[in-house]
């Protein structure tokens, strides 16, 4: 492995990451390459928290831009400040300079708000631009966005061109809730994000939820593992079973039954329907596979627990 | 085989051996270019040659630019790279050969440059390969169908459909206007106003958004069971994208089938021909739930979204997997503004949606429509509305 590659997945595990090789490497090209990077993948597989722990071992600023519908160039690059310019009018009502005069004035820096994109281009050492979600944005924001990453300059009217005094590294993440553009896939180094698999996920848990005994993290990572084998509406992700796991230790818990996932199920299931569909459908096939999977020696492979949920999902296929 | 008649000019060389490697994806459907290929070259100079998952990873990155297109790359790169037999590190093929690569970066790049200048200057030709449609004999069985219709019927049932379909669309847009008509205060301009008032606000000043078009999709029945309305809805749908722009147009029976381009031709009969060609199994069984299984998983990322109207067209009679049909339709549910379903046995008297795929569909569905003849084309209008 090359030693920054290496660096970089030990620092992202100093952060509190666990990533796999494809995340360090593509870390690393981003940063050597200088190309944004798209991270694709499920809701809760920590695609923005490449970002943040980038930034953290970067020791840069983090910027965020959360994209939305209707979000548009001048909430992403730059507002006037209007009360300041109100003020300012008011306040030199009296003097004799000409109305261009005070115009030039109040469309100067000192009445510029610097919005994420702006901000980014402009700190004096390179930040961590994280444009969060950008398939919730419109096509035409996107393709905004690809000018602005493209010529890391902007232009405003009363102003003229910014030029970038850094050149951010950018990550931009998508939930695929919208293709993107080619233009702008192709522009950046591309990574998907999978669920983690069970060895991984009880890293995290250990990693994440301190005072978690052994035992009931590989329960709850095996769990998950069963859990996301069934269509649900919304998949949990590893927020989610952080979330649980501090949950379960919090009501004492250091095994999974039936009483404990019922106490706790809203921790897992954001949706109602979900909620109801586990607890009535998957619930004791789930925990019957969990009670076999418990009788096998420690620590558990992947296979193991993969054959468990296979088993798990086929009592009602 | 494909490795050989790959090979590049001088085996050995990185750089050749990249650029090949970048026209062998371009060839198997990835979008890849020489910019890519400029940037793969980068990457390599950047990671540990010697590490074939580095090498691996970081070609990947730069070349694949959707999930979707993993496997295809991993099939090739075993293919050009060679298998994952030696992982205790051996280079990937050719690249140990001419150390001349790693050490002397400058001779790379500039072969790099020439590969790349040699490889622009082939992809026009590519271009036209790419073109040639297919075609065979039971294709052609299936165009006879619609020839049976006489010229004179069909232009007659084309002139009214299309009239419907603009009226459609026109009150359409203009509903879209009305609804969208609260303005934005646009404090920059009132700002600048005021100024020449001493900065006293005396009017406020507007910007208005711009129309978000809907972007609507048709996903029509052609199975058998649909026969006798399938070929006219295509026809509305065929003059409904034509007044209506953003539409995307599928037919399923067994399987799914894009015709939004084939519907784009000018000529009504020449886009019915080449449905006809393009749909494979016109008139046979239905299995809806995989038909939207197949929509939602090849074009839902791109299509689906809270402007998309989705309007399914068919009977209900589901011969696939009702199971799959529930859970395709509640992620068709989930992830569009709205969903209609098209039903041309519900304007018969008495029908009840008795079937099993309807009574699976029908919990997921906004609206539950009949569309079995004009009349009720021209209801469409209020359903497609977003916000009515």
């Amino acid at each position: 492995m090359h030693p920054e590659i290496a660096r970089i997945q030990s620092m992202l595990a100093a952060g509190g990451y666990v990533a796999d090789r494809d995340v360090a490497t593509a870390v690393y090209l981003s940063m050597t390459l200088r190309k944004p990077l798209l991270i694709e993948g499920a809701a809760g597989v920590g695609k923005t928290e490449v970002a943040k722990v980038m930034a953290a071992a970067l020791h840069a600023d983090l910027i965020r831009l959360q994209c939305y519908e209707g979000l548009d160039a001048t909430t992403a690059l730059y507002e006037w400040n209007y009360q300041k310019q109100l003020l300012h009018i008011r306040l030199t009502e009296q003097s004799d300079r000409t109305i261009e005069q005070r115009e030039q004035e109040i469309f100067s820096d000192a009445f510029l708000l610097k919005r994420p994109l702006l901000e980014a281009i402009t700190r004096p050492q390179a930040p961590v631009l994280l444009v969060d979600e950008v398939d919730r944005a419109d096509v035409e924001f996107e393709s905004f966005l690809l000018e602005v990453l493209s010529d890391f300059q902007v232009s405003i009217p009363e102003i003229g061109t910014i030029r970038a005094t850094t050149i951010p590294y950018v990550v931009l993440t998508s939930n695929r809730t919208r293709e993107l553009g080619d233009a702008l896939r192709r522009r950046c180094l591309y990574l998907w994000i999978d669920y983690p698999t069970y060895e991984k996920e009880l890293q995290i848990v250990l990693a994440k939820v301190p005072g978690i005994n052994a035992d009931l993290a590989a329960q709850v990572s095996a769990f998950m593992q069963m859990v996301r084998r069934v269509r649900l509406d919304k998949v949990p992700g590893i927020a989610e079973t952080i979330d649980w796991g501090a949950a379960l230790l919090a009501l004492h818990r250091d095994h999974l039954d039936r009483e404990a996932v019922e106490q706790t199920l809203g921790a897992l299931f954001k949706s109602q329907e979900d909620a109801r569909a586990v607890r009535t459908q998957w619930l004791d096939a789930w925990l019957r596979a969990l009670e076999r999977l418990r009788g096998e020696p420690q620590p558990w492979t992947q296979a193991q627990v993969e054959r468990a949920a296979a088993e798990a999902a086929g009592v009602w296929r | 085989m494909a490795v050989t008649t790959l090979a590049p000019l001088r085996p050995g060389n990185l750089a050749a051996n990249t650029v090949a490697f970048a026209r062998l994806l371009r060839r198997r459907g990835l979008a890849v270019g020489p910019r890519e290929a400029a940037d793969a070259l980068r990457a390599l100079r950047a990671v540990d040659l010697l590490d074939r998952t580095e090498v691996y990873l970081a070609l990947r990155q730069v070349f694949v630019s959707e999930h979707e297109d993993y496997p295809r790359f991993e099939e090739a790169f075993r293919e050009f790279w060679g298998p994952d037999g030696e992982s205790t590190g051996a280079p990937p093929d050719g690249a140990g050969e001419d150390p001349s690569v790693l050490t002397d970066p400058d001779a790379a790049e500039a072969d790099a440059e020439r590969l790349l200048q040699e490889w622009l200057e082939e992809e026009a030709a590519d271009a036209e390969e790419a073109e040639t449609p297919g075609y065979s004999p039971l294709e052609r069985l299936t165009q006879k169908d619609f020839a049976a219709l006489t010229p004179d019927e069909l232009d007659r049932i084309t002139a009214l459909v299309a009239q419907i379909a603009r009226r459609v669309a026109t009150r359409l847009s203009r509903r879209m206007r009305a609804a969208r008509r609260s303005h934005l205060l646009d404090m920059r301009r009132t700002v600048r106003h005021s100024l020449r008032r001493g900065g006293e606000i005396l009017e406020l000043l507007h910007r208005q958004r711009r129309v978000q078009k809907l972007q609507v999709v048709l996903l029509c029945d052609v199975s058998g069971s649909m026969d006798l309305y399938s070929r006219f809805l295509v026809q509305f749908i065929f003059a409904l994208q034509h007044a209506l722009g953003r539409v995307e147009t599928f037919v399923f029976s067994t399987s799914l089938t894009r015709v939004t381009d084939a519907l784009s031709r000018a000529d009504i009969r020449a886009a019915l021909e080449r449905v006809a060609r393009t749909v494979p199994n016109w008139s046979g069984g239905t299995k809806i739930g995989a038909s939207l299984r197949e929509f939602l998983d090849g074009y839902g990322a791109r299509l689906l979204g809270s402007r998309t109207v989705v309007i399914v067209i068919s009977d209900g009679w589901d011969t696939g997997d009702v199971d799959v049909l529930e859970a395709a339709m509640r992620e068709l549910r989930r992830r569009s503004a709205r969903l209609i379903w098209l039903n041309p046995l519900l304007g018969g008297p008495g029908y009840e949606p008795l079937c099993q795929g309807m009574r699976a569909a029908l919990p997921h569905v906004d609206v539950f429509a009949p569309a079995h003849n004009l009349e009720s084309l021209r209801r469409l209008e209020r359903h497609l509305a977003l916000r009515g």
